[in-house]
């Protein structure tokens, strides 16, 4: 005779209801579009700054100097990237800033479409405020508008005023 | 696992006490304060981008950013939530959810008991070390410069300022009068590392401070304290904040009675959390200000 044991099926019905529930409270739907990017970038290994990235200090000595009514004030500085607030009477006109795009290739790739040249630069004009131009194949510089008074020809003459020839050497 | 960034910035409150407390203070900000919630929200307001594949690009990246630990943008946010919690030194949860049904003031005050006046001045400078310290994990200057945090400070706007208004107003003013500073700094050089353990928001962020010893880290919590109180005068004359002023307008936010003054500062550190709110927002801003670069 096959002898029901209550022990076992409790454990049987407690597992269950512990797999079940654990299920449910796992497979809370996120709808966010950044739902992927947040799913991809917690994964065991996961980095959004590449290991061999430059130093966000070693670009600072590239960007350009205070002048004409504008003050650079440095605002970041991490680790393939460093970045400065361009100011005109205390007023934010634009970011400047330089990435290493070895943390993020698509970065870099979008150049291959460009046209044109600035400072013997691929250059793109991105959305609506910023200019770009790939540095060596490799470092992004972008003049970002933070005021409708910074025009794009506002924002490529600053992207000439970096030591763009000392950055191309930047190894 | 920890919460999404854009959950974090989508679900930050738009209306209720904190809220509340920043509005009436927020002639502080040139143009005044706007309370930026949402997380595509604060993306097209920071870059004043509209296209949706680039705001898709740029919160991606963001959301990159933020996961990627070594970059210390979770640590920051850790550090801003956790001075909030751990300076209501009653720590009654209970308490706290009440009050943020808004619930009578004077219905509360027999729960309260004002802090002495040591433990609030020293309440007051481990929440501005904090600030130095979540600054620097932001914005990736070394976690010792105060220099370059100085320099930073006179350029802070929007909720950045509105923040250390606040910390002025309601952690300075309110609780201690108008000599809180001198309060602050007299109360600091006497102050022990031993009795620096025993503050309740200095065991909360202690290990993010720098220095190998409580004695080094209350070392900087002073050479903090000096560096910025210049600046926080300033404030307060620059700006007229003055003990009634806020006072008074804080009656018309938490239905306090003025006679209940000693209790008011007990109050704000249970039911305004204007370190987490601000300091959110502060992160996303400076988040996505690195991710448009970037992308």
């Amino acid at each position: 005779m096959i002898r029901f044991n209550w022990r076992k099926a409790l454990a049987a019905l407690l597992l269950s209801v512990l797999l079940l529930s654990g299920a449910t409270a796992c497979s809370k739907v996120d709808n966010s579009p950044y739902a992927q990017a947040q799913k991809e970038s917690t994964q065991r290994g996961a980095r959004a700054v590449a290991k061999d990235a430059e130093q966000g200090s070693s670009f600072n000595k590239f960007f350009p100097s205070s002048g004409q009514g504008y003050t650079v004030v440095f605002s970041q500085e991490k680790k393939g990237f460093s970045e400065a607030k361009l100011k005109k009477d205390a007023k934010d006109m634009a970011l400047l800033s330089i990435s290493d795009t070895i943390s993020l290739p698509t970065a870099a790739k979008k150049y291959d479409s460009a046209t044109e040249k600035l400072a013997g630069y691929p250059v793109l004009e991105i959305g609506n405020t910023q200019t770009g131009i790939l540095v060596a194949d490799r470092y992004q510089v972008k003049a970002l508008s933070r005021d409708p008074e910074f025009t794009k020809e506002n924002r490529r003459a600053w992207i000439q005023k970096f030591d763009l020839i000392g950055l191309s050497k930047l190894k | 696992m920890s919460k999404p960034i854009y959950e974090i910035v989508d679900d930050l409150p738009t209306t209720g006490l904190t809220v509340r407390a920043l509005k009436s203070l927020d002639f502080v900000v040139p143009g005044h304060w706007e309370n930026l919630v949402g997380f595509d929200n604060t993306i097209k307001a920071v870059t004043m981008e509209t296209d949706p594949a680039m705001i898709q690009a740029i919160g991606e990246r963001a959301v990159q950013l933020y996961n990627d630990k070594s970059q210390g943008y979770q640590k920051a946010l850790w550090l801003y939530n956790t001075v909030d919690s751990a300076s209501s030194a009653l720590g009654a949860a209970a308490l706290a959810n009440r009050v943020g049904q808004d619930i009578s003031f004077l219905g509360l005050l027999k729960h309260l008991a004002p802090k002495p006046e040591q433990a609030q001045s020293v309440d007051l400078a481990v929440k501005l070390v904090t600030e130095v310290v979540a600054f620097c994990q932001i914005n990736g200057i070394p976690g010792d410069s105060l220099g370059d945090f100085l320099a930073a400070l006179g350029d802070y706007g929007g909720e950045a300022l509105l923040r250390m208004a606040a910390l002025v107003s309601f952690d300075g003013l309110v609780p201690l009068g108008p000599n809180f500073i001198q309060k602050v700094g007299t109360y600091l050089n006497g102050l022990s590392p031993k009795d620096l353990e025993q503050n309740q928001t200095f065991k909360g962020v202690n290990e993010l401070i720098p220095g190998g010893s409580s004695e080094e880290k209350l070392n900087f919590i002073g050479q903090s304290f000096e560096s910025v109180k210049g600046w926080m005068g300033n404030l307060v004359t620059q700006n007229g904040l003055t003990q009634e002023g806020i006072v008074d307008r804080l009656v018309q936010v938490a239905d306090v009675s003025k006679d209940k003054l000693d209790y008011l500062g007990a109050f704000l550190d249970i039911a305004v959390k204007y370190y987490s709110h601000t300091g959110t927002q502060t992160l996303a801003r400076r988040l996505i200000e690195r991710a448009v670069a970037e992308v």
